[in-house]
C-alpha cells in the first residue's frame, strides 16, 4: 500500500477532530451540521478530473496554444490557469445547497456561516483524499515512508480550514441574496487566490520549499482573523453566555 | 480542596479537572506526528531540522505545563489575591482594585494561548467579555470572573462560596 495513504488517514482524522470539534464548540454543541461533511467529499475529484482540465484544454484549443508549454505559455493563459482553480472550486463547493435539506438549514446569517464552513471543510477533506490518491498513482514518492509526508499533513489541515472560510463567505452572500451573491463569490475567489499565492510562487521558483512551507501560515492567520470577524458580525443576541451569571459582589461607584 | 489557615495567607485549590490530560495529549500528538517523523527522516533534511526546532520546544512546553498542573492555586493575602501555576504563571490582583466578582460561562473564540477542556491559562480572548487572564481548570463554563479597572481574571476555585466569602471579608475587613 502506498505510504501516503497512512498519512492521509492521519490527516483526515486530525482535520475532522479539529474542524469538526471547532464547529461543535463554537455552535454551542450543535451536531446538526455534521451530515454536510459527506456532501463535499467527491467534489474535489469532480473539479479536478472533469471540470478544470476540460476548461483549460478548451481555452487552450480556442486560442491555439500548444499543450505542455509550461511557463513558456502566454501570460494571460498562465493567469487563466491560476484563476481556474478558485473559479471552479468556489462554485462547486456550494452545489450541495441545491439539496433541499441542506438549503433549509440556511435560515440566518449565522447558520449560513456554519453551513458554508462545514461544506468547505468537507471539500477540503475530499481534496486531501484526491491528492493522496494522485500522489499514490504517480509512483514518484513510493520509496518514501509515511512519516515523510508531514508537509502533506500540515498543508491539508490548514487547507481544510481555508476552504471552510471561503465557502462560509460565499454562503453568507447567498443567504443575503441579490448582489451579495456576486460579492460573496468574488470575495471567496480573492481569498482563494491569496491562499494559492505561495503555491504559485513556489511553482514558478520565486521562493524555496522551506519558505513556501512557512508562507502558508500567513494566509492561514489572515483567514482565521476573517473567520473570527465574520463570527462577530453574524453573532446573535442569544450567543451571549451571561444568562447564567451570578453576581457575587460589585463595587458601588458613587455618582 | 480545603482552606489552609496556618498563616495569614489562605490557599484555595481549583476544582478538579482532566486539563493535564489534554496537555499531555497535545505533547504526544506533536511528538507522534512531527518530532518522530522528522527524526526518522534524518537531520540531513532542512525541513526536518526546522520541524524539530519548532516542535521540540512546543512539546516540552506542554509537558512542563502538564507537570505543573497540580500546583495551580489561589493565594489570598492581606491586600492581594495571587493566582499561581507553578513557576510559569503568577497574577497579582490588588483587592482594592476589584470592581466585581461574578460567575458566568464565556463564549469561545478561535484565538487562545492555552485553552483546552479542563484548563485555561494566560490571556485568553473571549467573544463576549474580551481578554481574560485565566488560571482555571475550565475553559468556558462556570468561570469566576474577577474584574479590576484594568484587567479581567478567570479562575475556578473548588469551594467557590468560601473563596468569595474570604475575599469579601478581606476587602471589607
Amino acid at each position: 500500500m502506498p505510504q501516503i495513504y497512512i498519512m492521509a488517514a492521519i490527516t483526515l482524522s486530525v482535520s475532522l477532530a479539529l474542524w469538526g470539534g471547532l464547529t461543535y464548540l463554537l455552535t454551542g454543541h450543535q451536531k446538526r451540521f455534521f451530515w454536510l461533511l459527506l456532501l463535499g467529499l467527491p467534489l474535489s475529484a469532480v473539479a479536478n478530473l472533469l471540470l478544470k482540465p476540460q476548461a483549460i484544454s478548451a481555452v487552450g484549443r480556442a486560442a491555439h496554444i500548444q499543450p505542455g508549454l509550461g511557463l513558456a505559455a502566454p501570460v494571460w493563459f498562465l493567469a487563466f490557469i491560476v484563476l481556474i482553480t478558485p473559479l471552479v472550486e468556489e462554485a462547486i463547493k456550494v452545489l450541495p445547497l441545491l439539496l433541499i435539506p441542506a438549503w433549509k438549514m440556511v435560515t440566518s446569517r449565522v447558520s449560513a456561516l456554519w453551513v458554508g464552513f462545514v461544506l468547505g471543510v468537507s471539500f477540503g477533506l475530499g481534496e486531501a483524499i484526491y491528492f493522496a490518491y494522485g500522489v499514490a498513482q504517480s509512483g514518484a514518492y513510493d520509496a518514501l515512508p509515511w512519516y515523510a509526508f508531514t508537509g502533506f499533513l500540515n498543508e491539508r489541515i490548514m487547507t481544510c480550514f481555508a476552504h471552510g472560510v471561503f465557502t462560509a463567505v460565499l454562503v453568507i452572500g447567498i443567504q443575503r441574496g441579490g448582489r451579495s451573491i456576486l460579492y460573496g463569490y468574488l470575495a471567496a475567489l480573492g481569498l482563494h487566490l491569496f491562499l494559492n499565492a505561495p503555491t504559485v510562487m513556489y511553482q514558478v521558483q520565486w521562493i524555496s520549499y522551506e519558505l513556501y512551507n512557512l508562507s502558508l501560515l500567513i494566509p492561514f492567520i489572515v483567514l482565521a482573523v476573517i473567520f473570527e470577524w465574520m463570527r462577530r458580525v453574524v453573532r446573535e443576541p442569544n450567543d451571549d453566555q451571561s444568562g447564567n451569571e451570578v453576581v457575587y459582589w460589585q463595587r458601588h461607584i458613587a455618582e | 480542596m480545603g482552606i489552609q489557615l496556618s498563616n495569614p495567607i489562605k490557599t484555595f485549590r481549583p476544582r478538579p479537572s482532566f486539563g493535564w490530560f489534554w496537555l499531555v495529549l497535545m505533547a504526544a500528538i506533536i511528538i507522534a506526528i512531527s518530532i518522530v517523523p522528522a527524526l526518522a527522516v534524518g537531520l540531513s533534511s532542512s525541513s526536518a531540522v526546522v520541524t524539530l526546532i519548532v516542535c521540540i520546544p512546543v512539546a516540552i512546553s506542554f509537558l512542563v505545563l502538564a507537570f505543573c498542573f497540580p500546583t495551580m492555586r489561589y493565594e489570598l493575602g492581606r491586600d492581594q489575591l495571587k493566582l499561581l501555576y507553578g513557576p510559569v504563571l503568577t497574577y497579582r490582583i490588588p483587592l482594592g482594585e476589584i470592581r466585581s466578582i461574578r460567575r458566568r460561562s464565556l463564549s469561545m473564540t478561535i484565538w487562545s494561548t492555552i485553552r483546552f477542556p479542563g484548563i485555561a491559562l494566560f490571556k485568553v480572548p473571549y467573544a463576549d467579555v474580551g481578554n481574560v487572564k485565566m488560571c482555571a481548570t475550565a475553559a468556558l463554563n462556570n468561570i469566576l470572573l474577577i474584574e479590576t479597572e484594568k484587567e479581567k481574571y478567570g479562575l475556578t476555585p473548588a469551594d467557590e462560596e468560601a473563596f468569595v466569602a474570604a475575599i469579601r471579608a478581606q476587602m471589607e475587613g
